[in-house]
């Protein structure tokens, strides 16, 4: 190649390498302007949505901290599904293992005596399903 | 053509074509380079190329999310224009694909060529 034109064809490196730079910032001015306007605008949902749950789960902390919650109040609470429920389950159902209706804010103290778990409540050495498990 | 009484003088700065001396050299090569690109439509159109690629390749996604997460810890109030383009700016030319860049550079090249310069 002849000298003018390698002077040529380096002068053109330069000035494109110039212009891509220039193209680029212009870019990325573009591109903060635009994530600038979100933000001011509030038009980022998940940014909103995760300001939000921070929110509400510090409140929530703060309700169950705060002594004052006493179990009279629970009955006014709701919960994320905005439904709201007794303190006390009043489902009623029958236990698997003794075919009893009980109610299911009563069904662990029930199923304690009723397998033989808690206090009090041995003693049914009859049942052929303990049988079983002792003779193992 | 004086009358008996002389105006005072307005205080202003000088006119700026005085000071300027700059405005009657030659246009440097760039310059002229420019408006060539300016006014034949192709720079717009290399900016939109350019755009395009960075946005298919997720460059412009990673700068949003800088974008995003320094909005959240700043509050997004407190967010200037110029936070943002300083913080993007570094790992905006960093992040930039070869491909990209290359494929850039051989448009303007072309360009510089066909306007014979």
């Amino acid at each position: 190649m002849s000298a003018p034109d390698e002077n040529n064809k380096s002068s053109h490196t330069q000035l494109a390498s110039h212009f891509f730079s220039e193209l680029l910032d212009s870019v990325i001015m573009d591109v903060a302007s635009e994530s600038h306007r979100i933000a001011r605008l509030g038009l980022d949902r998940n940014l909103d949505d995760e300001e939000e749950e921070l929110r509400l789960s510090a409140q929530a902390r703060a309700r169950l901290a705060d002594p004052s919650n006493s179990e009279a109040n629970s009955k006014y609470v709701v919960d994320i599904f905005g439904q709201t429920h007794p303190p006390v389950a009043s489902e009623i159902f029958d236990c698997m293992n003794c075919g009893r209706s009980i109610v299911a804010g009563r069904f662990a103290p029930h199923l304690e005596k009723c397998m033989g778990k808690g206090r009090k409540a041995r003693v049914k050495a009859t049942r052929s399903s303990t049988a079983a498990a002792q003779n193992r | 053509m004086e009358t008996g009484r002389m105006r005072a003088s307005i205080k202003r700065p000088p006119t700026p074509d005085a000071e300027d001396e700059d405005q009657d050299r030659e246009p440097t090569l760039q310059e002229i380079i420019n408006i060539k690109l300016i006014e034949s439509g192709e720079k717009e159109r290399l900016k939109e190329l350019l755009r395009e690629r960075l946005t298919e390749c997720g460059w412009k996604d990673e700068m949003k999310s800088l974008c995003r997460s320094f909005t959240r810890k700043k509050g997004r109030n407190n967010v200037t224009v110029d936070d943002l383009v300083h913080l993007i700016t570094p790992k905006g030319r960093a992040a930039v694909p070869d491909s990209v860049k290359a494929e850039l550079l051989q448009r303007i090249r072309s360009f510089l060529q066909s306007a014979a310069l």
